[in-house]
């Protein structure tokens, strides 16, 4: 409305100059009944008529007066022009007015419909919503509807009609449901409670069971000295016992062989099963198992009868199971895989049965699983084929070669039994456990393999032991071993005089070479490699570590003797232990922590048992001393000195060589070397090649001698070999031989004394005459007297003798003819 | 064999390893092949060693044993199994000898028990009796005499270290260790002879039957030539002074009998007996043990494992290496094939072109 009233304004303004010119010329009649636009329409025509008539009388120029008439007229036109104006205007606003008027109620509505349009929506999606809503009945495992008929209560029941949905069942199922589940929960609650008393009983029983085991065992303990004072060794014979029939079948009877010999003869020896008693039955069990289905009752019942055993056991597994993995590590280890028990043989000198004390040797016995034979090895001592002396106890048993065909293809074609291990498949330990071998080639056909030997065959355990006790094996092995480690002592006692270069003395008054005064000096006394391709610094090397084996044996020694204390003191046999544990349980009658108390201590010292022989063992110079074994044992097999055969018919008949080398194995070398100046001034020195075979005394020590002489101003000028070729040889025939029938029995195992000194006398003669004509007349007692009539009248005095021009050597008889004073 | 722990035997184990011992420490003294007059081929001959015994080896069987054994320096030769073995002398068997040619002959031996035993050949040779009693009774037997002392004493019996036969005469020559020499009578087994002279004892006897002389060789340092007749001795070679220290060890003479080759030390002296002089020396790295005339060649071994051929200027022809490092026999076939024997009970027969026939140790009682 302002704006029309601008407008109008405006117009009135801008229409002023020419409102003049209108309104003079267009007469506008009024017509009030006329329209505002008709109006203003009529207005302009006249308006425009006026003007048109204004014009002509302009250009006419006459009749001015009738300009002004139109002037006024043209007002008048103007006025009717912005009535009409006005009018339209007012005419609009009210239009406008109106049309506000009419527009509000559409509005409203519009937005009333707007409004509902939103509530629609959301209705639909609330619907949807509900629609889409999961109930968690379906995932509830209900009853099924009859049984919750049949089982429901009343009250939740009652209200139902048969006729209702399904819609106002389930609730009604779930409340079932609900309160079925409540139930049970209730009835779950009451069951722990249950269990938990009952758990608590059982700890209570299991607390006193494993006190039991304490109780028992001091029982035991305070049953030991009456049992040992009536001499019954009930607990520990039980026990061995026990174990000896879970032992593996040649270590049984390996076992039960040798306590018989023990019992029946009053042998000097002792017999100890040693190993887990659990792992034995464990095995025993696979075995059975595997031999047939039927399940061993015995060996069950069994099982609960050694309860307080288990107790040991268990302990025992902690440390059991590291030992297996790194056992079975490797592929071959498992080929090795030894049977849980072991036999330990405790071998006493016999000589003088009252004092055990002097124990000789212990052996372990054990029993190769997956190769079928049985090893021996020295507890306690260190191993290598030198101080090994099991080995060839009987001829050809160096132990390298396992003694089955069996266990040949095992191990593979060609390949020897494992040589670092300390204990050995010997034949004879076979033999001593009741498995006799083939011998790999026919008695007949020597020479020719015969490799279709029927393997299962090749062995065969002796079911009827008459033939093995006819043959008197356990004592014969027993002697065997005996001798041969005393021979070994009274060898390395030797050995140990002639490092310190002084001729041991013989306590032999009948062998000449004991009464005579020795001449010559012990100059060196040396280890060496049988190898020539050993260096000379390796020789010394040696040497120096020769005097170890003797403190290594002592050392092994007390080990054993150690392992033995604690070997009882596992069983609870020990008394000042067992006392102290028992004294304990006494004061305090707090049986759970004691027990504690005494199982750490018990695992203490199971632990150090387990570990003292091999941090003992592994001492740094004792590994060093084992490497040159190794390296002497290398060299070994490389020297093969062709022993003369025996058997030549066989020879003759089937020309390939019996395979010697089994002799040698383990054979040590020595150089020795006798000096002695003559009067002339002449150095001369007997150089000899000692070989000491593991069978001494049985096969005595090998000399190989050559001889050097030097002039007195020093330069060494080895003599011509040949010339004291025929005097070497005989004199190694000498000692190697001849002397060996001189010596008597009872001195077998100072033979190499016997021989260094017999040795000695005949290099002290031989020095003592080196020509035939330096020296004629200086007669020694042994040299004959030829009593050939003398030509030039002298008496002569011979000393050589035949074709091969030795010296002549005539041993004084050791007994003096009968009726004759000596 | 000695059982293991099964069935041990262990005296029997400790015999084997001395009798292994023995064997080795053994020495072949004198090897000789035995006369055979249809086959011209070497074929049987006899070997005397140190343990007493005389084995009797067929070169037939033995090159079939040995086929696969080559010839090799070390001591891994085949141990040949006799086809006879007499236990002839307490001591070592010194030396061998076959008297007479023909099938008929005799096979005389000589040792360290101071006797020499006879055996006919053929009986020998043929004889059923097992190995184990080899105590074959002998033909033939001569013993040495002992000297008597001042007052009855017996010295101790000197060995025989060589023996030489004379067919012509029937007489057996012994070299005995009381230095003396002596010449028996086959058919009556008295001594016809004594030669004395020698200042110790002897080594080797040699009969020069054309000349009816025998040369000696002894310890002494000298060798001597007697006549059979007499007795006396005719010509001493080599001083007997002090200045030879070295024993005649051997000696051998030619077929004509006229050269002589004396051993002694580590020398060869080549004597021309007709004219009584030294014609040459040799020498030797090693003391000389044996020598033998091989026509006009000389074969001589020593304390060493070599054959070696001299010609009679003393030129070396050849050497041939052998089995045993010290050799004291050498024994010539008329074929040329050669046997020697020595230290280690070891004998190695040598072709005459040079080649082993085959080496062996022989295995005795």
């Amino acid at each position: 409305m302002e704006d029309g009233e601008i407008e109008e304004g405006m117009i009135t303004s801008d229409e002023f100059p020419t409102s003049e010119v209108t309104t003079e010329t267009i007469p506008q009649p009024r017509e009030p009944a006329k329209s505002p636009l008709e109006l203003l329409r009529e207005s302009k025509t006249s308006v425009e008529e006026i003007v048109a008539k204004m014009l002509s009388i302009k250009k006419e120029g006459n009749n001015k007066s009738e300009i002004r008439e139109l002037l006024t007229q043209m007002f008048l036109n103007f006025v009717n022009l912005r009535q009409a104006n006005r009018a339209i205007l007012t005419e609009e606003d009210k239009v406008k007015a109106e049309t506000e008027r009419a527009k509000a109620p559409v509005d409203f509505t519009t937005l009333q419909l707007h409004n509902l349009m939103y509530e629609k929506s959301h209705y639909v999606k609330a619907i949807k919503a509900c629609r889409d809503f999961k109930s968690k009945y379906p995932d509830i495992e209900l009853v099924p509807e009859e049984d919750f008929f049949r089982d429901a209560p009343e009250a939740i029941k009652d209200k139902l009609v048969s006729s209702d949905s399904s819609h106002v069942l389930m609730p009604k199922r779930l409340n079932f449901e609900l309160l079925q589940r409540k139930e049970l929960c209730k009835h779950r609650v009451r069951l722990e409670q249950q269990k938990k008393s009952l758990l608590e009983t059982i700890a209570e029983r299991k607390k006193f069971l494993s006190s039991l085991p304490l109780h028992l065992k001091a029982l035991k303990k305070a049953s030991l000295p009456v049992q040992n004072q009536l001499g019954i060794q009930h607990t520990k014979t039980l026990k061995q016992h026990n174990l000896a029939e879970l032992l593996p079948p040649p270590l049984y009877v390996i076992y039960s062989q040798l306590l018989a010999q023990k019992e029946a003869f009053e042998e000097c020896i002792d017999l100890e099963i040693v190993g887990s008693l659990k792992d034995a039955q464990a095995y025993a069990r696979q075995q059975s198992k595997k031999d047939s289905g039927m399940s061993n009752n015995t060996e069950s019942s069994r099982l609960e009868d050694d309860g307080p055993d288990d107790d040991d056991d268990g302990q025992r597994r902690r440390k059991r199971p590291k030992k297996l993995t790194t056992k079975e590590g490797s592929d071959k280890a498992g080929l090795y895989q030894a049977h849980p028990l072991k036999i330990f043989l405790h071998i006493y000198d016999d000589e003088n049965p009252d004092t055990k004390s002097l124990k000789l040797v212990i052996l372990k016995f054990e029993y190769l699983l997956k190769l079928n034979v049985v090893c021996v090895g020295a507890e306690g001592s260190q191993d290598g084929p030198e101080k090994n002396i099991f080995c060839n106890l009987f001829p050809d048993d160096a132990g390298l070669e396992p003694p089955h065909q069996s266990t040949k293809l095992i191990l593979g074609d060609g390949q020897a039994f494992d040589e670092n291990r300390t204990s050995r498949p010997y034949k004879w330990v076979q033999h001593l456990a009741g498995i006799d071998i083939l011998p790999e080639v026919s008695p007949i056909l020597l020479g020719q393999e015969t490799h279709n030997i029927d393997s299962a065959k090749s062995d065969v355990v002796v079911s009827d032991l008459s033939l093995y006790r006819q043959q008197h094996r356990v004592q014969r092995i027993l002697q065997r071993i005996r001798s041969r480690k005393k021979a070994h002592l009274a060898l390395a006692e030797q050995l140990d005089l002639l490092m310190k270069h002084e001729l041991p003395d013989v306590k032999c008054e009948d062998a000449p070479w004991a009464l005579h005064k020795v001449l010559c000096t012990l100059d060196s006394w040396l280890h060496i490699q049988a190898s020539a391709s050993m260096s000379s610094s390796l020789t010394l090397n040696s040497m120096e570590q020769v005097p170890e084996p003797m403190e290594i044996d002592v050392d092994g020694r007390s080990i054993s003797g150690k392992e033995d204390l604690e070997g009882i003191r596992e069983d609870g046999e020990l008394p000042s232990l067992v006392t102290a544990a028992a004294s304990v349980t006494s004061s305090n009658h707090t049986p759970l922590k004691v027990s504690n108390v005494a199982r750490s201590r018990q695992l203490a010292l199971m632990t150090k048992n387990l570990d003292s022989p091999i941090s003992k063992g592994k001492s740094p110079s004792f590994k060093k001393y084992e490497d040159d074994l190794d390296l002497v044992l290398d060299d070994d097999s490389e020297v093969d000195e062709p022993a003369g055969t025996t058997k030549a018919h066989v020879e003759a008949l089937y020309p390939e060589k019996t395979d010697n080398s089994w002799v040698d194995y383990g054979t040590r070398e020595f150089a020795l070397v006798f000096s002695r100046k003559t009067d002339g001034g002449k150095l001369c020195k007997l150089e000899a090649t000692v070989q000491i075979s593991m069978e001494y005394p049985l096969r005595p020590p090998f000399f190989s001698l050559s001889l050097h002489a030097s002039s007195a101003s020093g330069n060494e000028n080895r003599t011509n070999e040949s010339d004291h070729y025929n005097e070497l040889r005989a004199m190694e025939a000498e000692v190697n031989l001849h002397m060996l029938k001189i010596v008597p029995s009872d001195q077998e195992n100072y033979l190499l004394s016997h021989q260094i000194r017999c040795l000695a006398m005949l290099f002290d003669y031989y020095v003592d005459d080196p020509s035939p004509d330096s020296k004629r007349g200086t007669a020694t007692t042994v040299v004959d007297v030829g009593l050939c009539k003398p030509v030039d009248g002298k008496l002569l005095v011979r000393s050589f003798r035949g074709r091969d021009h030795r010296k002549m050597i005539s041993w004084k008889d050791r007994g003096c003819a009968s009726g004759y004073p000596c | 064999m000695y059982g293991d722990a099964t069935n041990w035997n262990e005296e029997d184990y400790r015999e084997a390893i001395l009798k292994e011992r023995e064997i080795q420490t053994r020495t072949v003294f004198r090897t000789a092949w035995a006369p055979s007059a249809k086959i011209p081929n070497p074929d049987a001959f006899v070997v005397a060693s140190s343990d007493g015994t005389l084995a009797f080896h067929s070169m037939n069987s033995l090159v079939s044993q040995s086929a696969s054994f080559g010839y090799s320096k070390d001591l891994n030769v085949m141990a040949a199994e006799p086809e006879r073995v007499v236990r002839a002398h307490e001591g070592p068997a010194y030396d061998v000898k076959f008297y007479g040619d023909d099938e008929d002959a005799l096979l005389l031996s000589c040792g360290d028990d101071g006797r020499v035993r006879g055996w006919k050949w053929k009986e020998l040779v043929e004889s059923e009796v097992s190995l184990q009693e080899n105590h074959v009774k002998p033909l033939l037997e001569l013993t040495n005499p002992q000297h008597k002392g001042p007052w009855g004493a017996l010295s101790p019996m000197p060995e025989i270290n060589a023996i030489s036969l004379d067919h012509q005469s029937g007489s057996v020559f012994t070299a005995a260790g009381d230095s003396c020499a002596y010449c028996w009578d086959v058919e009556s087994g008295q001594i016809k002879m004594t030669f004395k002279g020698h200042s110790d004892y002897l080594h080797t006897v040699v009969s020069r039957s054309s000349a009816s002389q025998i040369l000696t060789g002894s310890e002494d340092g000298t060798a001597r030539i007697w006549d059979c007749k007499t007795g006396k001795c005719i010509k001493v070679i080599g001083s007997q002074d002090k200045k030879s220290p070295h024993r005649i060890s051997c000696m051998a003479l030619d077929g004509s009998e006229s050269w002589l080759v004396c051993g002694q030390g580590k020398n060869l002296a080549l004597w021309n007996l007709p004219a009584s002089e030294c014609v040459s020396t040799i020498s030797i790295p090693a003391h000389v043990q044996d020598v033998m005339f091989d026509e006009k060649q000389i074969l001589t071994v020593g304390a060493e494992p070599l054959l070696r051929r001299f010609d009679l200027n003393g030129a070396l022809l050849s050497q041939i290496h052998c089995a045993p490092c010290s050799v004291f026999s050498i024994s010539l076939h008329p074929a040329g094939v050669v046997a020697v024997g020595g230290y280690g009970g070891l004998v190695d027969v040598i072709s005459q072109f040079g080649s082993h026939l085959c080496t062996f140790r022989s295995s005795s009682l």
